[in-house]
C-alpha cells in the first residue's frame, strides 16, 4: 500500500497524527492560519498556538493561542517547517 | 473528582482556562468582540462583560472605486454571544 | 442546558435581541425554550424608522436560530454563578 508521509492511513489517523505539527487551517471564508496544532475534537475544533492570521495572503493579526470553531474549517494542512 | 488542571486536552480546554479573562472573539459578519468571558458551552454560546463590538464595513466610493473600510465600535455591559457565529476565540496575550 | 437554565432565571426581565438579519428588539422576556427559542412582551423594534411594518407588533416569538445577541439587564447578571455553573457544564458536558 502507497502511503504518504507519517504512514496516516485514514482522515482520523492523519489527525491524530499532526498534534504539535505546524499547520495551515484554511476556513471557509479564505482566510489562513498558520501556527502550532495544539489539539483538536470531532467537531474540527481546533486549538493552535503561535498563529498568524492571513487574509488575502497578507498578515492581518497574531494570537498566541486561539480556538477556531470546528464548523468554519475547510482543510487543514501540514506545512514543512523553514 | 477531577481537579481544575491547566493542561490542554481537547480545543475546549482552552476556552475554559479563559473564563474571567479578557477574550477576543471573531464572530461572522466582520464582527470583532473584546470582553471578559463569564460563561460558555459546548455550541460556543458565550456571555461576555463589558463588551465592545467592533464591526467593519466596507463601501465602495462610486467615483474612485476606491474601498473606504469603516469602522464601528460600541459598548455593552453584558452581551448573551449565540455560538453559530464564532469563527475564533482568542485568550488575552499572556506576556 | 446552562444558557437553558440561565434564561429561565430572566423571564419577567427587558432584554434586547439582536437578530442576524440586524433586526434589534427590546422586550419582555416572557419565556424560552431548550433551543433558545424566545417569546418576547410589549416589545419595541430599537431603529423604529428603518422597520416601520413592526409597529402594530406587540408580542413575538423569535426562532433561537436567528438571534445573533442577546443583551442582558447588567442586575440580573450573576458572574460567580455563570462561571460555576460553566465549569461543572465543561467538566459534564
Amino acid at each position: 500500500m502507497a502511503e504518504g508521509q507519517s504512514g496516516a492511513k485514514t482522515p482520523a489517523d492523519f489527525l491524530k497524527s499532526i498534534k504539535g505539527k505546524a499547520v495551515i487551517v484554511k476556513l471557509n471564508s479564505g482566510v489562513d492560519y498558520r501556527g502550532v496544532l495544539a489539539c483538536l475534537d470531532g467537531y474540527m475544533n481546533i486549538a493552535m498556538e503561535q498563529t498568524e492570521e492571513y487574509v488575502n495572503g497578507q498578515l492581518k493579526n497574531k494570537y498566541g493561542d486561539c480556538f477556531i470553531r470546528g464548523n468554519n474549517v475547510l482543510y487543514i494542512s501540514t506545512v514543512r517547517q523553514a | 473528582m477531577a481537579e481544575e488542571d491547566n493542561t490542554v486536552r481537547e480545543p475546549l480546554d482552552l476556552i475554559r482556562l479563559s473564563l474571567d479573562e479578557k477574550v477576543y472573539v471573531k464572530l461572522k459578519g466582520e464582527r470583532e468582540l473584546r470582553g471578559k468571558l463569564h460563561a460558555y458551552d459546548q455550541h460556543l454560546n458565550i456571555i461576555l462583560g463589558d463588551v465592545e463590538e467592533t464591526v467593519t464595513t466596507v463601501e465602495i466610493d462610486e467615483e474612485t472605486f476606491e474601498e473606504i473600510i469603516k469602522t464601528n465600535k460600541r459598548m455593552v455591559p453584558y452581551l448573551f454571544v449565540r455560538g453559530d457565529g464564532v469563527i475564533l476565540v482568542s485568550p488575552p496575550l499572556r506576556s | 442546558m446552562l444558557f437553558y437554565s440561565y434564561f429561565k432565571t430572566l423571564v419577567g426581565k427587558e432584554v434586547t435581541v439582536e437578530l442576524k438579519n440586524d433586526l434589534a428588539i427590546t422586550g419582555t422576556l416572557h419565556s424560552v425554550d431548550q433551543y433558545l427559542n424566545i417569546k418576547l412582551n410589549s416589545i419595541r423594534v430599537v431603529n423604529e424608522q428603518k422597520y416601520p411594518h413592526m409597529l402594530s407588533v406587540r408580542n413575538c416569538f423569535v426562532r433561537g436560530s436567528v438571534v445573533r445577541y442577546v443583551q442582558l439587564p447588567p442586575g440580573s447578571v450573576d458572574v460567580e454563578l455563570l462561571h460555576d455553573a460553566t465549569r461543572r457544564e465543561a467538566r459534564g458536558g
